[in-house]
Parts: C-alpha cells; sequence; structure tokens
C-alpha cells in the first residue's frame, strides 16, 4: 500500500480539515531545521507553528501537480524569515566569528589562520549585502541543498530566473571578497 | 574556494528544545480544529451585573470553571473594567458592571430577579469544585423525579446558579452518594 502524496493529502485536507497534520509529521523536522539555521531555536521554534497555520490557511492554493509540499513550505517560510533579518544577520555573524574560531584552531601556526579570521567575516557581510532575492537563492542552494526545480517552487519563479539569480549571487559575492570589496560591502 | 563553498562554511545548526515540534503541532491543530469547528455565537447571552467584576470574574472560574475570553474585555481610558465575557460549554455570559442599563446587584438590591440554569457533564464534580471555592450552597446537590441531578449556588454577590445533569448521564456510583459525605 502506498502511502498518499502530499498534493493528495492537502486535497483531501480541503475536506478533512484534519488530515493536514500529516504535512506537519512529514516536514515539520526539516522546516524547523532550515528556520533553525537562519535565525536560530528559539525565534525558529516560534515560527514552525505559525508556518504550519498560513499553510494550512493558504491550501486551497496549493499546486496540486507537486509532489511534495516541502519547497512550498520553505517558500513560505522564506517569506516569515524576512520579518526577522536582523536576528538573522546576527546569526550569521555569528556563525562567521565561529567558523573563523574553528578554521584557525584547524591550521594553528599556519599562514592560513590569519585568513580565515578576515575572511569569514567578510562572507558574512557579503551575504547580508545581497538583495534579498539573491540572498534567498544562495541560502536555499548551499544551505539547504534545494534543486533549482525545488527552489523554483520556493520562491514560486521559472526555473531560468532561479538559475540566473543565483548567478547573480555568485557573482556578487565574488565581487564582494575581492581585494577592495569589502569597502563596497561597508559602504552599502 | 568559490563563493557557494564559502557560504556553506558559515552554515550551522540550530540546537532545538525537544518539544519544540510538539508546540508547533499544537499551534497547527488548533488552527485546524477553529475551521473545522467554527464557533458558533449563541443567539441568548445573559448579561450579570456585579460591584466587582475582577472578583466576581475569578470566583466564577475557581467555582464554576466558567473561563474568561481575554480578547473580549471593555476597558476604559483609566483601566477600570467595563465588561467582561465568560464562556462555559458553548455559551457565553457577560459580566457587567452593577447598575449599569439597568442591571441590579443583588448586593446592592438586596433581591433577586432570575437565576440561570446551566447544564454541567458531571455534576458532582461541579459541586465538588464550588463548595471548594467557597460558593454559598442554596439547594444541595439531588435527585429530582423528573430525572435529573442538581444544585443550587449563590455566587460572591448573591446572584442564584442552577447546575444540573440529566439522571441518565450520571454513574450510579455518582448518584448514591450523599452530597455531605464528599
Amino acid at each position: 500500500m502506498n502511502s498518499p502524496s502530499d498534493a493528495e493529502v492537502i486535497g483531501r485536507s480541503l475536506d478533512e480539515p484534519e488530515a493536514f497534520g500529516l504535512i506537519y509529521d512529514r516536514h515539520a523536522a526539516t522546516v524547523l531545521r532550515f528556520l533553525g539555521r537562519r535565525v536560530g531555536a528559539e525565534v525558529a521554534e516560534g515560527l514552525i507553528g505559525e508556518l504550519f497555520r498560513i499553510a494550512f490557511e493558504r491550501r486551497k492554493t496549493f499546486d496540486a501537480s507537486r509532489v511534495s509540499a516541502l519547497p512550498w513550505l520553505y517558500g513560505i517560510g522564506s517569506n516569515l524569515l524576512l520579518k526577522h533579518r536582523r536576528g538573522e544577520a546576527r546569526r550569521l555573524r555569528a556563525s562567521a566569528r565561529m567558523a573563523a574560531a574553528g578554521e584557525a584552531a584547524d591550521r594553528r601556526a599556519s599562514a592560513g589562520a590569519l585568513d580565515a579570521r578576515l575572511l569569514f567575516p567578510r562572507v558574512a557581510d557579503a551575504i547580508e549585502a545581497l538583495p534579498d532575492g539573491e540572498r534567498e537563492a544562495l541560502l536555499l542552494f548551499a544551505w539547504e541543498d534545494l534543486s533549482y526545480q525545488s527552489m523554483a517552487e520556493a520562491l514560486e519563479l521559472p526555473i531560468g530566473t532561479v538559475r540566473s539569480r543565483l548567478n547573480r549571487a555568485r557573482a556578487h559575492l565574488r565581487e564582494l571578497l575581492e581585494p577592495g570589496g569589502e569597502k563596497r560591502v561597508r559602504s552599502r | 574556494m568559490k563563493p557557494v563553498d564559502l557560504a556553506r562554511k558559515l552554515r550551522r545548526e540550530a540546537a532545538f528544545e525537544p518539544a519544540a515540534l510538539d508546540r508547533g503541532k499544537a499551534v497547527l491543530m488548533a488552527a485546524i480544529r477553529r475551521e473545522a469547528e467554527p464557533k458558533r455565537r449563541p443567539t441568548i447571552v445573559p448579561q450579570v451585573p456585579y460591584e466587582d467584576i475582577r472578583a466576581a470574574l475569578s470566583f466564577l472560574e475557581r467555582a464554576f470553571g466558567f473561563r474568561e475570553i481575554p480578547t473580549a474585555r471593555f476597558v476604559s481610558a483609566d483601566g477600570e473594567l467595563l465588561h467582561a465575557t465568560v464562556e462555559f460549554g458553548n455559551s457565553l455570559i457577560g459580566v457587567g458592571g452593577q447598575g449599569h442599563h439597568g442591571a441590579i446587584s443583588p448586593m446592592s438590591g438586596g433581591v433577586e430577579s432570575q437565576f440561570i440554569s446551566v447544564h454541567v457533564d458531571d455534576v458532582d464534580a461541579h459541586y465538588r469544585r464550588a463548595v471548594a471555592a467557597g460558593a454559598r450552597i442554596a439547594d444541595e446537590l439531588r435527585d429530582h423525579s423528573w430525572g435529573e441531578r442538581t444544585y443550587w449556588a449563590l455566587d460572591l454577590e448573591g446572584h442564584r446558579w442552577r447546575f444540573g445533569q440529566p439522571l441518565r448521564e450520571v454513574p450510579p456510583s455518582g448518584r448514591r452518594r450523599r452530597p455531605g459525605k464528599h
């Protein structure tokens, strides 16, 4: 016996709202980890129920041709995160400090240690300096390992637009990380 | 290092409390319930006047299990609580100030003009709760020939409440006990 697809479950939940609980059971842990990477445990824990409440209330708009609801849930999450930009930036800077300390410990007494201490905070600043759409595409790709197709579903964009947005994010990052790029980051 | 690989280095997992997912699910299920059973607005809402609304709300919850709907409070500009609403089962009761709209509390007026009849699921348990909270019992818990088990209580300001349950719903063990021995 095959278990019903997300699309079938959501379709059923239009008449039997309780069925939507299964969507939570399937995906909440993944979505909670996604939110946690972005804004930390405390805020993520407060957002997870809200995210699924919004999904439940919008379930009529779920495109039934999609098999998995996960990209759609990522998309709702991405929108919710826009209200938490400051917390997200704070966490990213902390992550950069920790990554730099980690690298420094790995390469003790090597020339790379100094580089890492300078490099990672700059990466954080560069990510923060990206336009919202590019930053979202970059993080869904680099942190969540979403495919182009899933990103397109999450961001509700044509797949070609997702590709070009991600390429722009790459180019921007490269530019911001070049010598002298730091100044451009700071001045934004 | 490529930009995406650099970004990946900043990916960091958060440490969640074990109950985080349960709390989230509770939020979702509450939303589902709200849709599945849209709350019906009762057609008739008795309005009961009190000299001390806050004390009344506290008593009605402790003694009778009436829960205030926090979002339904009316508070004046200087912070005086003017009106509140409590819910019980599928009903609402308004709790207002004595003297407003001609409604008089027995504590001020010295007379009762009416009583409110409430159906409960477990009248014996309800009686014990009311007694424990200091409700004055006006008529003891007992069975009636018309097939109901009831008691009457007076609240802090002397409003009279009647609580009852059909005898066919009362478990035999509950019915045989004398209320005085609870």
